[in-house]
């Protein structure tokens, strides 16, 4: 504890509750709040509306909900098997070439999406792997932006695992296989879980990659709303925002819970 | 036992097949094409290029502030649902950029709450208040990156606190020490590593930021990834867009090995004192 | 507490024996050319100070270290180039390594689920195991809802499961309070009663439980061994310093060998006084007279030296009264000496002059090594 008296206490919440309240409360609640508005032409809003959210229904912000969901399940999916099998392979190899291997799995945490999408787009655009135009680049763009923080939560979860638990279960006739299957991935479940839901949700948010790469056939829902801010619609836009961050924040709380109840803790 | 020595083949194939080949070509591509490196030597570039790293280290300074300061408050002042405050604003890294940014045209915007307040006031009163528009200037994208990436700041230093035995700060406390001393001659200095290694996240990061000036949009603020963007997008220019990402990339991972270097330090320094 | 007999008793029949085994981790040498040989169905306790390559030691014997050099056999099998599930092995370390997320029952079937045999054989064998060890009633616990000696007790039931020939346990009660610890060792004993076959490593630092529990016992240090032998021959006659001063405590004083008199005795000086003791085969006119402080009793002044017995006046420089012990520090020939006495009803003062008593076969002389 910093501060003593009573006074300076209140005052330091009340600096901490302001500094929130501007920094993040306003934004936050001003999204909202335009998501649910009809006419905004004076200090606030002159009239409530809930026909933007309503419009999220329709058809074409739907098609795009519907793409970016299935591209974020497979893109973390799959970032979750490689960051898996990464980080179970990496234990076995040792000295530079294990730091070169970790470099690696970890670059594209480091690129800037922009450059991870222009990549895809002139790799693909050409003989022998034409993806360019399909939603093959996209998933490509997806899994490589959320691939590395799937590998780095599974790594540092096996680095604190024991290494006595699967000793002894060697010892005890366990083959790899059965250690990986009734040791190492029960024990791994919570970052497995995390990985996967963090990776869904930045997938769920993925823009600069996905703009680049995106067929016509593929919109997904950041895009969508890039495309209604840019023509004005931005209250349209806001009720999309506040859709796709309820959905995320909903995914993440709803894993944390799992995990929660699986600990029993 | 020679197949399992090689296990870790296929996710390196994945990653040579889905990111080196691409970076490889992204460097490549210029070399190839006649004149590709001349957009370098335009101005365009050259603005675009001081803007991001202007951009990147005002945002950086301003989360290092914000971030010290929300930690000091959440970590050392406790209050219920102190916890609470630390995940909320957590849970703002797992959420899109292009959020605040779309959020802040209600704030700052043309139309938004800031300059509905002044429009009323001047229509109230005496003077006229001149709209405010620094949304549309790098500043609105600082106060938008700051936003974003100061929990990248706030969640090392708030578990470099939890370590910081709470004695310290008592005994420190019962000898005398004012608080400002306090937080300037043990917080601080325990929060150098986490400081340093979030600091230089946030600056790579930042860099490499493209959602939240694609949606502000404002005309004169192009950084590097939006130039490669136009490049790209919408003049099909591929050799120009691929020369401003070979130095874009170089820029990031020059920032990425310092941030893991630093990294490296912060965590030798703690395993130290512990 | 009455117990099953163990059904598969005595299919436990495997000695062990290490041979010149060497282990190196980048350039430290944990263990340096030991042998060490493990008669079938004994208790071999392992001890020697921290770092000295106890858990090494044992860990070359289950196979998780591959040694540099030598050979280790299990059984009259060779089993260096083995992995540890092919070696008949059961271990036990410091921390349980319990699966945590798994149920006691889980944790004991794990082995022989691993080894694929049928559910009614699996669950026949995981209760007799904890019957055993007499945790049958906590079937369904998790280990964290276990105290520290029930996960003990868990974590031997899953190292039997699987009938091993040799138990391996790695400090296994370092983890508890002293009154449990008292207690799981009467268990261990007692579990060794009933599994006679079963032959037992018991790597400690505690000397207490090493001489308590095993039959023979090795003393480890900086990766060589230092001394071996059966426990109590171990402990009456330490062949050197090390020993001596390791297991139990031991008063060392410097002596000069004076010459050896019939019987195998020898004359020893020590400041005036002389002394019989038990010849010991030393080169060179300087040894260490180890006596351990309850060997040694308070002589009335006047008493006379009979052939039985040695005197040697001392000085008395302090009392520690211990409870149901008087310890005495006293000064010999410049040396210090310590004697521990059941309680006396009037303990002298300091500075008084003492004459002490031992018999010479509770003597033994050392090599002359300085401290
Ligand atoms: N994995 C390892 N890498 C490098 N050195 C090691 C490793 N394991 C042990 N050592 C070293 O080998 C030596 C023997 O270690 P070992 O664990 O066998 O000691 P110990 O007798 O069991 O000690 P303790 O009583 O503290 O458990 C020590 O010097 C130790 O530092
Ligand atoms: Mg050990």
């Amino acid at each position: 504890m910093l501060l003593w008296s009573a006074a300076a206490r209140s005052t330091a919440w009340t600096v901490l509750g302001l500094l929130l309240l501007l920094v993040y409360g306003v934004p936050l609640g001003l999204i909202l709040l335009a998501s649910l508005t009809g006419q905004w032409n004076g200090v606030l809003p002159s009239h409530m509306t809930l026909s933007h959210l309503a419009g999220t229904l329709r058809a074409e912000p739907a098609a795009q909900l519907r793409a970016s969901v299935l591209t974020g399940l497979a893109a973390s999916l799959a970032a979750l098997a490689f960051g898996t099998w990464a980080a179970l392979a990496l234990r076995r190899v040792r000295g530079g070439a294990r730091r070169w291997l970790e470099l690696v799995f970890f670059l594209p945490s480091a690129l800037p999406s922009i450059s991870v999408g222009l990549g895809l787009l002139v790799a693909f655009s050409r003989p022998p792997l034409l993806l360019n135009g399909t939603v093959w680049i996209v998933l490509a763009a997806h899994f490589v932006m959320v691939s590395a923080f799937a590998y780095g939560m599974v790594a540092a979860g096996l680095a604190q695992l024991p290494a006595e638990l699967e000793q002894i279960a060697e010892s005890l006739g366990a083959g790899p296989l059965y250690r990986l299957r009734r040791i190492t991935l029960p024990l791994l479940a919570p970052q497995l879980l995390a990985a996967f839901s963090l990776g869904f949700a930045l997938s769920m948010g993925e823009l600069g990659a996905t703009v680049m790469v995106y067929p016509p056939s593929w919109v997904t829902l950041p895009v969508g709303i890039f495309g209604l801010s840019d023509r004005g619609a931005v209250f349209d836009a806001a009720a999309l925002t506040v859709l796709l961050a309820a959905g995320t924040v909903a995914v993440l709380a709803g894993a944390a819970r799992l995990q929660r109840l699986a600990g029993g803790k | 036992m020679s197949a399992a020595r090689l296990v870790w083949l296929p996710p390196l194939a994945i990653s040579a097949v889905l990111v080196l080949y691409p970076l490889a070509l992204v460097l490549a591509t210029p070399l190839a094409a006649p004149g590709g490196f001349a957009v370098l030597g335009s101005s365009l570039f050259l603005g675009a290029l001081v803007r991001t790293v202007w951009i990147a280290l005002c945002s950086t300074a301003g989360c290092l502030v914000l971030g010290f300061t929300l930690a000091v408050l959440i970590g050392f002042v406790p209050f219920r649902g102190a916890a609470l405050a630390a995940r909320l604003v957590d849970s703002i890294i797992a959420l899109p950029t292009f959020l605040v940014a779309l959020a802040f045209t209600f704030v700052y915007g043309a139309a938004g709450l800031l300059n509905g307040t002044l429009l009323a006031l001047s229509e109230a009163g005496p003077h006229a208040l001149p709209p405010v528009d620094f949304l549309y200037s790098q500043w609105g994208v600082v106060l938008a990156e700051v936003t974003v990436y100061t929990p990248f700041v706030l969640r090392p230093l708030l578990a470099a606190f939890a370590q910081l035995e709470p004695a310290q700060i008592e005994i420190a406390g019962s000898l005398g020490a004012r608080p400002w001393r306090i937080v300037r001659r043990i917080v601080l200095p325990a929060a150098l590593p986490a400081l340093l290694a979030g600091g230089s996240l946030c600056l790579l990061l930042t860099v490499n930021e493209f959602g939240i000036v694609f949606f502000i949009g404002a005309k004169g603020v192009i950084t590097l990834p939006l130039l490669v963007y136009d490049k790209a997008i919408q003049e099909f220019d591929y050799p120009a867009a691929c020369a401003i990402a070979g130095v874009n990339l170089a820029l990031s991972l020059a920032l990425f090995a310092t941030y893991r270097a630093l990294l490296r330090i912060g965590t030798r320094g703690s395993g130290g004192r512990g | 507490m009455t117990r099953p007999a163990d059904a598969a008793g005595a299919s436990y029949a495997g000695g062990i024996a290490m041979t010149g085994v060497t282990v190196r981790y980048r350039g430290t040498v944990a263990l340096d050319a030991f042998c060490l040989e493990v008669a079938a169905g004994s208790i071999m306790a392992l001890i020697g100070p921290s770092g000295c390559g106890k858990t090494t030691a044992l860990r070359a014997v289950a196979g998780f270290v591959r040694p540099d050099a030598g050979r280790i056999a299990i059984a009259g099998r060779d089993v260096t180039g083995l992995p540890p599930a092919a070696r008949d092995i059961g271990m036990v370390v410091q921390s349980y390594a319990l699966f945590p997320h798994m149920s006691v029952v889980e944790n004991v079937a794990f082995g022989l689920r691993a080894r694929g045999q049928p559910g009614p054989a699996v669950r026949a064998r995981v209760a007799e195991c904890l019957a055993l060890v007499g945790m049958d009633g906590f079937a369904d616990r998790l280990p964290r809802q276990l105290s520290g000696g029930q996960q003990q007790r868990v974590a031997i039931a899953r190292a039997l499961a699987i009938r091993p020939q040799v138990l391996l346990l790695d400090e296994p009660l370092s983890a508890l309070d002293a009154p449990i610890r008292r207690a799981m060792l009467d268990e261990l004993a007692a579990l060794h009663r009933d599994l006679p076959g079963l032959t037992v490593l018991y790597v400690t630092h505690d000397q207490g439980e090493a001489l308590t529990l095993a039959s023979r016992i090795a003393i480890l240090c900086g990766g060589r061994k230092l001394a071996e032998g059966p426990s109590q021959a171990l402990y009456r006659r330490p062949p050197n310093r090390f020993a001596a001063e390791f297991l139990g405590q031991a008063n060392l004083l410097e002596v000069a060998v004076e010459g050896r008199v019939l019987g195998g005795m020898a004359t020893v000086r020590l400041g005036d006084t002389r002394l019989k003791v038990p010849d010991a085969d030393i080169a060179g006119a300087r040894a260490l007279l180890c006596l351990r402080p309850h060997d040694i009793t308070l002589a009335d002044a006047s008493a006379a030296c009979s052939a039985a017995c040695n005197l040697l006046p001392a000085e008395l420089r302090m009392v520690h009264w211990q409870g149901e012990r008087h310890l005495l520090e006293l000064c010999v020939a410049g040396q210090t000496l310590r004697v521990s006495l059941p309680p006396l009803r009037m303990p002298p003062a300091p500075g008084t002059s003492l004459a002490l008593r031992f018999a010479p076969d509770d003597a033994t002389l050392l090599p002359h090594e300085p401290g």
